[in-house]
């Protein structure tokens, strides 16, 4: 539904790198390398950094069932 | 515990992330400091929130639970049980971020303004009210101070040789903070290989006893300085509280 806020695994907040993630990686326009904008941000651990590769935003999937 | 005095030296410092070395302490003294980070040390953090409106497609209690894992700055005259409270209304279309939560004391505030609470589409509405409350993070991972905080010893290296002349070039690999000399070098300036380090050379790594290498990051309700400081001082106010039982 909505990115974690924080890493399952360590606690770090992962959730304020969400939007720039996925404008310039996951998204269409963004076509970066994930691994080197998540270096960027300096999501660091592997857990933290499964937690935003992994994600799929899905409210625009439930929206319409209100 | 030695008699010698404790020593503390900085690799690396920011507000939010610090290593660095303590010397003259047991393992066990070492795991103390670093729990009393983690579970002794209060936060402020969202407890309870009191919805007025919610028609986005998350339910309170999934909005609530995001909400209390919101980092929040975090001064240092609260005591631990008491409480700031916290408003945030969003209408759609548009996203809620942590950002957007106005307290009632300004020196408590959302540590990162950037998270995503909750996608709101057209005629969607948030508005709720919250109570952070100051806790222990030994009663819940939201009031942790610090994250993902380690130690681990601090590493010498002794050359006890030239490598074999025809010896197969395999990687040795060694992941800390070593010391050469009395300097302290962190492993990723030699991309955590020692073979690049010492080329040709047989190396032996040893345990420096009494020496600890701290690792230590805020979620940023404080800096990592004051996180420690506040830590430690939690120890020493058990040890008062131990004399006082003890001597009644």
């Amino acid at each position: 539904m909505m990115v974690p806020v924080r890493c399952f695994s360590c606690g770090t907040v992962v959730g304020e790198h969400w939007e720039e993630f996925k404008a310039r990686a996951e998204s269409h326009e963004g076509d970066e390398d994930p691994a080197d904008v998540l270096d960027d941000l300096g999501v660091d651990r592997h857990c933290c950094r499964r937690m935003l590769i992994s994600h799929q935003d899905l409210v625009d999937v439930v929206s319409p069932y209100q | 515990m030695s008699s010698q005095d404790f020593d503390v030296e900085f690799v690396d410092r920011d507000d939010r992330e610090a290593r660095f070395v303590v010397r003259n302490i047991t393992p066990a003294f070492a795991n103390g400091v670093r729990r009393a980070m983690l579970a002794d040390v209060p936060t402020l953090s969202i407890d309870s929130v009191r919805f007025v409106e919610n028609s986005s497609v998350m339910f309170d209690e999934q909005l609530a639970l995001r909400l209390g894992l919101v980092p929040l700055t975090t001064p240092d005259d609260y005591e631990a049980g008491e409480t700031v409270t916290l408003a945030l209304d969003v209408e759609g279309p548009g996203t809620a971020y942590s950002g957007d939560l106005v307290s009632n004391d300004p020196e408590v505030e959302p540590a990162d303004d950037n998270i995503p609470i909750i996608e709101l589409k057209d005629d969607q509405r948030l508005e709720l009210e919250a109570d952070a409350v100051m806790g222990y993070g030994r009663d819940h991972a939201k009031h942790q101070g610090g994250v993902a905080v380690g130690y681990r010893h601090l590493q010498r290296i002794n050359v006890v040789g030239d490598s074999p002349e025809y010896a197969d070039d395999e990687p040795r690999m060694l992941r800390g903070v070593i010391e050469e000399d009395g300097e302290l070098v962190p492993t990723d300036d030699f991309d955590n290989d020692l073979t690049n380090r010492y080329p040709g050379k047989e190396v032996e790594v040893e345990d420096v006893p009494g020496a600890f290498v701290f690792q230590v990051e805020s979620d940023g309700s404080m800096p990592v300085e004051e996180l420690v400081l506040r830590a430690v001082d939690t120890l020493v106010d058990r040890a008062d509280e131990l004399e006082q039982a003890v001597q009644l």
